[in-house]
């Protein structure tokens, strides 16, 4: 109890830090402010013209679309929010930062999650949360309480799942010193596989995508219960809980990945 | 008791050789040659409380190795440690709650924000109660001379400044053992001042245990009562500063500015180095003969306008001395 009122605090105290820090730099936010919804609305209407123009997408139509794509933003969104540091793991090792988390008499994962609490994120969640709705209105959602229980289950899963991937790529830093293309190279396969159906991907990659990296789970999978869709691999249908489950075992194998890199770590200069 | 006993320290480094050019870089990619370095070979010592000890020696000796392995950063090779009776690989939190760390080259403050916010944090992070915060805050403040700055940014502060900061942030939590790497590079001699006179204090009146590394002499000959002097990863001397200073500093600089030029310049003590227009470099040994005497002499015989005596660099006598082992 005292050690959670203890992280507790230092969690406040990083957060109201870090906006602080953020806004030193008002002319940068506001730019965020206006590029974030460009890029997502603009990605939501390539989608509407692609379907428009062709015919739907492995057999999804455009209100099935907006809300994968809609319900993947979500979790993109939180998870921006509050695991961007795993991203800059290796710049922190390079310059020191990392060193002085071990220097601290508290959970290294913590720190380093806790210390950057990016509420700049907050501003990808609006598009998230308007697409998701708009797209929740045109496939007819039925807003039952166990459907909003499951969908809050799904998306926290989502985001399990999303940050196990950076952080076992963070992870790798400490070998290798650098890994930012990594960032970039996850974040881009993520975004891609999360906001088309998995099955209009080769075989080879829906497996991939199902068993070794579970990207599957973070949209494809759970959309297939609630839209009423046939799955692959003979998948159950009501596969939307297994998201939730499937981010936890996943969290849990990234924590151990981090912890045999700690005690690996070699720091770096002098 | 002993607050830091170190056996047989041993930490390998694996460093794969690259050759020059593209074809090198290629040839590294696929047939690395990798091999095993020790950058700390069997290091032993023991620290007991209220001591101030010199960590010395040249760049690559493996100080910064063995201080990050004592502060739990680095997992050694093997050997074992003991900080405060605990191993900083076996219970880290433990360990470092006592310690506190200043990188002289890297800060912890925030960047962007006053000075005073990073203190609010570290409290937070260490569990200072209020009162003995306050009571470190007042001391440090007055030591330390923090309000002139307190609620500057870091980013404005001087390098002066933000050294002071930087080592009140690594005692707000009373600390037993204070770690410095380099705590005064790349200060002015008032800042240099500022820093020594403050460790000093703390020494004294808290009684807490101090490892330094540094590349000022003046440094050690103000501060540390021992030294462990390192190269190539092995200690190659570790006792009372008066003994070592001499032997690794046998030979000091003089250096005469004559008013006009003279013939017999040469003195029976010591060897004329250099000798350039009116300025004379003379190496002595100061076994042999005083600065005092020396200067005495010569003044006797030239038309002396200006002098200084030069203490020799510290890496280089260590290198020097030390160059057979």
């Amino acid at each position: 109890m005292a050690t959670i009122r203890h992280y507790y605090s230092v969690a406040t105290c990083f957060a109201r830090l870090a906006i602080q820090r953020q806004l030193e730099y008002p002319l940068f936010l506001f730019s965020w402010l206006l590029m974030i919804p460009i890029q997502y609305f603009s990605g939501i209407w390539m989608l509407k013209i692609i379907v428009d123009r062709f015919q739907p997408l492995g057999g999804w139509d455009f209100p099935e679309l907006a809300f994968i794509y809609g319900l993947g933003l979500l979790s993109h969104g939180i998870m921006v929010v509050l695991f961007i540091n795993t991203w800059h793991i290796d710049g922190m090792v390079i310059d020191g930062a990392f060193d002085r988390l071990l220097l601290r008499p508290m959970n290294v994962f913590f720190q380093l999650i806790a210390s950057y609490f990016n509420f700049i994120g907050l501003i990808d969640l609006i598009p998230g949360m308007v697409i998701f709705i708009y797209g929740c209105h045109l496939v007819g959602f039925d807003w039952t309480m166990m459907n909003i229980i499951k969908i809050i289950l799904v998306i926290i899963g989502g985001v399990l799942i999303r940050a196990s991937l950076f952080i076992t790529l963070g992870t790798i830093a400490f070998w290798t010193k650098r890994n930012a293309s990594m960032v970039g190279f996850a974040l881009s396969m993520l975004e891609r596989g999360t906001m088309y159906p998995l099955s209009i991907f080769p075989y080879m990659i829906q497996l991939l995508f199902t068993f070794l990296v579970p990207i599957g789970f973070i949209t494809f999978y759970p959309s297939i219960e609630f839209l009423g869709k046939s799955g692959e691999f003979g998948m159950p249908t009501s596969i939307a809980l297994w998201t939730p489950i499937i981010g936890i075992l996943c969290f849990w194998l990234s924590q151990r990945i981090f912890k045999f890199g700690l005690r690996n770590y070699e720091s770096a200069g002098s | 008791m002993a607050v830091i006993e170190v056996t047989e320290l041993v930490k390998e480094y694996v460093i794969a050789k690259k050759e020059r050019g593209l074809r090198g870089a290629l040839k590294g990619l696929f047939f690395p040659d990798k091999r095993n370095v020790r950058g700390v070979d069997g290091i032993s010592f023991s620290i007991e409380r209220g001591e101030i000890v010199g960590y010395i020696g040249p760049n690559g000796a493996g100080k910064s190795t063995t201080i990050k392995m004592l502060t739990g950063i680095l997992h050694p090779t093997s050997g074992t440690i003991r900080v405060c009776g605990v191993s900083p690989q076996a219970d880290r939190k433990a360990v470092v709650r006592k310690l506190g760390v200043v990188f002289g080259q890297r800060t912890q403050l925030y960047w962007d924000l006053r000075l005073g916010e990073s203190f609010e944090l570290l409290k937070r992070i260490y569990q200072v109660d209020d009162k003995t915060y306050e009571d470190n805050m007042n001391v440090l403040t007055e030591v330390l001379r923090l309000d002139q700055f307190i609620d500057t940014p870091v980013r404005q502060l001087s390098l002066g400044q933000r050294m002071r900061g930087d080592l009140a942030a690594a005692m707000l939590h009373s600390p037993d053992v204070l770690f410095l790497d380099e705590p005064t590079i790349g200060l002015d001699a008032e800042a240099k001042h500022a820093i020594r006179s403050f460790i000093q204090e703390m020494n004294r009146t808290r009684g807490i245990t101090v490892i330094l590394t540094t590349h000022d002499l003046d440094d050690v000959e103000e501060l540390c009562s021992r030294l462990i002097i390192v190269n190539h990863g092995k200690v190659v001397e570790d006792g009372p500063i008066g003994e070592l200073i001499g032997k690794l500093t046998p030979k000091r600089l003089l250096v005469v500015d004559l008013q006009h030029p003279c013939a017999d310049v040469g003195h029976k003590s010591a060897q004329i180095i250099k000798q350039d227009g009116l300025r004379i470099w003379y190496q002595f040994e100061k076994a042999r003969v005083t600065a005092a005497e020396l200067i005495a002499d010569l003044s006797q015989k030239l038309p002396i306008q200006d002098l200084s005596v030069q203490e020799p660099d510290i890496e280089d006598a260590i290198r020097e001395v030390y160059a057979t082992t």
